[in-house]
């Protein structure tokens, strides 16, 4: 994690308002925070994260502002009032503070002892400044914003009046309003979630961080960078390896989610590790060098590979690229941050085998746009970055009917004598759908070979529809994850599950042969049921009442958890009197198993013991 | 011999010999398992898993697929009482080392195993019984925080996953997690810092030599002053493959902190305070050394008086990464702790300070039957489903009624007729063909009539045997049966890195 702010990446600010805003920060640039004020990037560049900044107007009016570090006991005083204010710090003399403990106006007002909030009068006419006055006060640059209140507080008539208690409240939500202040916070998933739900929370499906964590616990999502390549006993497929399958509809927050648990998130910041001083200077002064390799990194690649012939090569995604014309070089969303400085590996997109996660989608491309914050621009993917070789994407149609996907069709071969004969661009185009064609059958074919150790699905899509043809995917012992914002299609995917659903289904598929033998069915009533349905009607109607195989999972639930936030303050805990509502969120999770084969379940259930004779007797050993 | 990976990241295609397995009866109801395969059992069978849901010996659960639907077992649980007495007797000395840990099933240590396997006898092999079935899956943090040997209250997983997710955990961090208890949090918080084994970085040089000085490795330091805690779980810990992940040490965090012999250890960058007093453990937790100002408004005058730090010749180390912003998360369940934390933390300069608490719940998702089909049966709702249908039923009783009141009178009359007949001395066996004819005719006409209590119950039985229950009725879902309404408020803090004013000096040169 980013200790600090780094150049070319995405931050966020928090404004007085309780706002963020999302920057990517470049160096030698301005940031505007409106009526808040300007100040330069390279202000903020190189500064640890979680610091809360004023701007201090200058007096010339004309260059930016400075920018003063407010220290954390200054913070608190403000939050609790003077009578609360934590003992300032031994270390507080490093942070250029200016020595102001807590606001003026509540040190003056301190000594105001507890008084009848009943002799407050809440009314706007006695404060005499006039919203003009403020805003001309403003203007003069009268310092920053501490003043203005300052000031306010004075010209409010009734300050006497006010308690200790109101006043801080009073303190706290003019603060809102004229301070100059913002704090550095690093755009991660939470900052991210936080964002979009303030905006647009339908976007990410109304998903909160409490939720997000819970799908990453229940689907089981860790870092399996080391975990072995195993063979299924097929001998073919690949099984495990810490490979998860993703249906997103949140526009790639779930996928950045589980990412950020797998460790090929963020892209590598081997000098933050390193630690040493040294490191980072060349790390930053090696920046804009970098930024000039990776534009040149396409044309690089094309010489590789026409000297190299078939070789296992992959240029920048172009076909990608030339989808996004609208997007930027590389150079300018990026952040390129190779270890080192030598022309870099070429490793083919999606071509890791452990550690992976596969987007299945609905469109050409997926759409996953939320990566963008943490380096990922799906539409010009960086090499570097970890999502490159380990974030797969596939369609439905690929997944199902690849062959009627045409980029699963393998392009003419041509022979050696015929290449040398083309024109070298041409050549190139020749090389260039070789190894799209070959990367997009290569992840179709592992996908459909299956062996996943998770699924996670956050859709608005059928959801079992999308059981139906994935969980035969995941292996056995593998974990399931469906996100929905409302609990009805989740209640409805556990009833498909339901264990009388599972018990008419193995009757379906196993009790006709001993219906010739015993008279079982007494105890299994839904026999006849279903003797009748698979004798009258069509697949059609077995859909309906199977739409998924209900005995490849084990312990399907339904489950919701809301944070519920408070207020910590001295005599004022409390939680807070309002928050978000709209969608609860649920999840459904269960485990996929591997049912005994041809055999009806038996069970020495605790439900008595009568019920145990039939179903038993019709166990075949 | 390189280690074995844990099962918990990486269990492979399928269940191996010392290694933990989880057998999954029910939801909520699991038993782990260090797989074994030797004979050393008080069975025939070898090492066997009892439940309530049948015998499961080990050798039915070896070498299995994960996933797989285990049928359970016919073991003679009665001929073992000789050895088993023997072994209860050794377990009881075991247990006296573990303390209040009497279930260290799963935490016997691997030589145990070992030693265990070497035994030559051979394992007889289980006849499949006629009932009973479990599955086998690979631990997961989940899996195990449901089957771990309770030694003390624990962190569930909508709280932990919270919490790690809001600390915001990371492979290749580093995370302190004091007291460890019963090490739920524990199993939690090493998947989330888990980028792979120091050994393997160890192992092939080469390759990694430049990866491994970047590469910073995952790890849990636990810290646990209550003896038995620390050792079972150091066992469990090993047991499960994580000991290299893992640090478990024994000690009083409040008097002694956190730092450790070597010196980048614990450099944490995380911290998770499962404690009775997390306030009294926050003053080990800082940058630089506190002001007494700030120690005196930190320490709680009762408590803390006493272990004040006096002034110490020992040079101040800190057991926070100096690199990374620190995130913090105290875990108690009553307000007045929080209260106290919170202060602390203020004082000691912890920034974006915040308390939650999570409410989690699970759906019961079920059908619901109403209707009068449903008379006499279990689980369903025998009232009429619609107006219609009481209207129809009491129609139905109304014309039983009737009709019964007719053949009463009927019989009345006969009986009548019969005393009047006797009383004028007229033969009876005429009058008894009349009525059997009369009766006989009631009798059909009752038949057509609505069925008879008794006979709607038959029916509902005898049609039961063809309805489709699964999807009869209306799906409902409702709050399960008992929640956990107050686990514990959760507060948070972030502690950014230092930032002095030659720093800012530096950086100010740097980007101007
Ligand atoms: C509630 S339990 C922790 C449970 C654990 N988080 C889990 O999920 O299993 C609290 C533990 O803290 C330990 N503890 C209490 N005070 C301590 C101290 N000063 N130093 C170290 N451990 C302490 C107790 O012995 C106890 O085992």
């Amino acid at each position: 994690m980013h200790s600090y702010v780094r150049p070319n990446t995405h931050i966020a600010l928090r404004l007085p308002s309780g706002q963020l805003k999302i920057v990517e920060i470049a160096p030698n640039t301005n940031i505007n925070l409106g009526k808040y004020g300007t100040f330069s990037s390279n202000q903020i560049l190189g500064r640890p994260y979680y610091l809360t900044f004023e701007l201090l107007d200058k007096d010339d009016g004309k260059s930016s502002p400075e920018l003063r570090v407010v220290p954390a006991s200054e913070l608190h005083a403000e939050a609790l009032g003077s009578d609360y204010a934590p003992p300032a710090e031994a270390t507080d003399e490093s942070v250029p503070a200016e020595g102001a403990t807590g606001f003026d106006i509540v040190g003056e007002d301190g000594e105001v002892i507890m008084r009848n909030n009943r002799l407050t009068v809440d009314d706007p006419s006695r404060q005499t400044l006039s919203m003009e006055e403020i805003e001309e006060l403003k203007k003069a640059g009268a310092g920053s914003g501490k003043d203005i209140i300052a000031r306010i507080m004075a010209s409010h008539m009734g300050i006497e009046e006010k308690t200790q208690f109101s006043l801080a409240k009073y303190t706290l939500r003019k603060s809102r309003k004229y301070m100059k202040r913002f704090t550095v916070l690093p755009l991660d998933i939470g900052m991210l979630t936080e964002y979009v739900t303030e905006k647009e929370a339908y976007k990410i499906m109304e998903l909160r961080e409490e939720t997000l964590g819970l799908i990453c616990s229940w689907a089981n999502v860790h870092c399996a960078s080391s975990s072995r390549i195993l063979t299924a006993e097929d001998g073919v497929s690949q099984i495990g390896g810490g490979r998860w399958l993703v249906v997103d509809d949140t526009g790639g927050l779930v996928t950045a989610a589980m990412a950020e648990k797998m460790g090929i998130l963020y892209p590598p910041t081997e000098e933050e590790m390193e630690g040493s001083e040294e490191a980072e200077e060349a790390a930053t002064e090696a920046a804009p060098q970098e930024a000039t390799l990776t534009t040149n990194v396409p044309t690089e690649t094309t010489e590789t590979v026409e000297s190299n012939g078939t070789q296992d090569v992959m240029v920048a995604d172009t076909e990608a690229g030339a989808a996004s014309t609208t997007q930027n070089p590389p150079a300018e969303t990026s952040e390129p941050r190779p270890s080192t400085r030598k022309p870099r590996q070429h490793i083919p997109q999606m071509s890791a085998q452990a550690n992976t996660l596969t987007v299945l989608h609905p469109n050409n491309q997926p759409n996953i746009s939320h990566l963008k914050y943490f380096g990922f621009d799906t539409g010009n993917p960086v090499p570097t970055h970890p999502l490159y070789t380990h974030l797969k994407s596939v369609s439905w149609l690929q997944l199902l009917h690849p062959e009627e996907d045409p980029s699963y069709i393998e392009p003419e071969t041509l022979t050696d004598d015929a290449l040398a004969n083309l024109k070298s661009s041409k050549r190139g185009n020749y090389y260039k759908k070789r190894r799209r064609w070959e990367k997009t059958k290569r992840v179709v074919d592992e996908t459909r070979a299956g062996g996943f150790d998770g699924l996670v699905i956050a859709t608005g899509m059928e959801t079992k529809t999308i059981l139906k043809e994935v969980i035969p995917l995941v292996r056995g012992g593998g974990k399931i994850v469906v996100y929905s914002p409302n609990a009805e299609p989740l209640v409805e995917l556990c009833d498909y599950y339901s264990k009388d659903r599972r018990a008419a289904y193995i009757a379906r598929e196993f009790g006709p042969q001993q219906n010739g033998t015993s008279k079982k069915m007494k105890t299994e009533p839904e026999d006849d049921e279903d003797d009748e349905g698979t004798n009258s009607t069509e697949n059609g109607d077995d859909d309906d009442d199977f739409p998924v195989n209900p005995t490849l999972l084990l312990a399907p639930s339904v489950q919701t958890a809301r944070a519920r936030h408070w207020q910590v303050l001295p005599q004022r805990t409390h939680p807070f009197m309002t928050s978000r509502g709209g969608a609860e969120g649920y999840l459904f999770t269960a485990t996929r198993v591997l049912p005994v084969e041809g055999k009806v379940e038996a069970r020495g259930h605790g439900r008595g013991k009568k019920r145990k004779v039939g179903p038993d007797a019709a166990v075949p050993s | 011999m390189t280690p074995q990976p844990s099962p918990f990241f990486d269990p492979g295609a399928q269940s191996v010999a010392g290694s933990l397995g989880v057998l999954q009866l029910k939801r909520d109801h699991l038993i782990p398992a260090i797989l074994s395969a030797s004979s050393d059992s008080d069975y025939a069978e070898g090492h066997v898993e009892n439940t309530r849901f049948g015998s499961y010996p080990h050798s039915t659960l070896l070498n299995q697929p994960w996933g797989t639907q285990v049928l359970a077992s016919v073991v003679d649980t009665g001929s073992r009482s000789s050895k088993s007495k023997k072994r209860k007797r050794d377990e009881g000395d075991e247990g006296e080392n573990g303390g209040d840990a009497p279930t260290a099933k799963a935490g016997q240590s691997k030589s145990e195993v070992v030693k265990a396997e070497r035994s030559r006898s051979e394992v007889v092999k289980a006849a499949t019984a006629s009932s009973g079935f479990a599955h086998l899956v690979p631990p997961t943090p989940e899996t195990w925080t449901l089957c771990l040997p309770h030694r003390t209250q624990v962190v569930y997983t909508p709280d932990y996953s919270y919490i790690l997710q809001r600390l915001r955990v990371r492979p290749g961090d580093h995370i302190i997690e004091a007291g460890a208890g019963s090490g739920s949090f524990t199993h939690a918080s090493v998947r989330a810092v888990f980028n792979g084994y120091p050994w393997e970085s160890n192992a092939d040089e080469e390759t990694t030599a430049k990866k491994r000085e970047s590469k910073r490795e995952g790890h849990v330091y636990s810290y646990e002053y209550h003896a038995p805690r620390a050792e079972q779980l150091q066992k469990e810990i090993a047991s499960h493959g994580l000991d290299s992940l893992v640090t478990v040490t024994n000690r009083d965090v409040y008097g002694d902190g956190f730092c450790l012999d070597s010196e980048d250890e614990p450099n944490a960058d995380v911290i998770f305070l499962d404690l009775p007093a997390p306030w009294q453990a926050l003053k080990h937790l800082t940058r630089s050394p506190p002001s007494p100002a700030v120690l005196n408004a930190v320490s709680d005058a009762s408590a803390d008086a006493s272990d004040t730090p006096q002034p110490t010749s020992k040079p101040f180390r800190s057991p926070l990464n100096p690199k990374s912003t620190t995130r913090i998360c105290t875990f108690s369940p009553c307000i007045e702790q929080v209260t106290k934390t919170v202060s602390a933390l203020r004082s000691l300069g912890w920034l974006e300070i915040g308390m939650s608490e999570i409410q989690a719940k699970r759906l019961e998702v079920r059908r619901e039957r109403v209707g009068l089909q449903e008379e006499g049966l279990r689980g369903a709702n025998p009232t009429a489903a619609t107006v219609q249908e009481a209207v129809q039923r009491l129609r139905d009783v109304e014309d039983r009624a009737k009709a019964f009141h007719g053949l009463q009178k009927v019989k009345q009359d006969q009986v009548m007729r019969r005393a009047e007949a006797k009383k004028r001395g007229e033969k009876t066996a005429a009058a008894t063909s009349e009525t059997n004819g009369k009766s006989g005719a009631a009798k059909a006409k009752l038949d057509a009539l609505p069925p008879s209590k008794h006979d709607r119950l038959e029916r509902a039985k005898r049609d039961l045997e063809r309805r489709a229950l699964f999807k009869e009725g209306r799906l409902v879902h409702r709050t399960e049966p008992e929640i956990k309404t107050h686990t514990s408020y959760l507060v948070f803090a972030i502690l950014p890195r230092e930032w002095s004013r030659e720093d800012e000096d530096k950086a100010r040169k740097k980007w101007g």
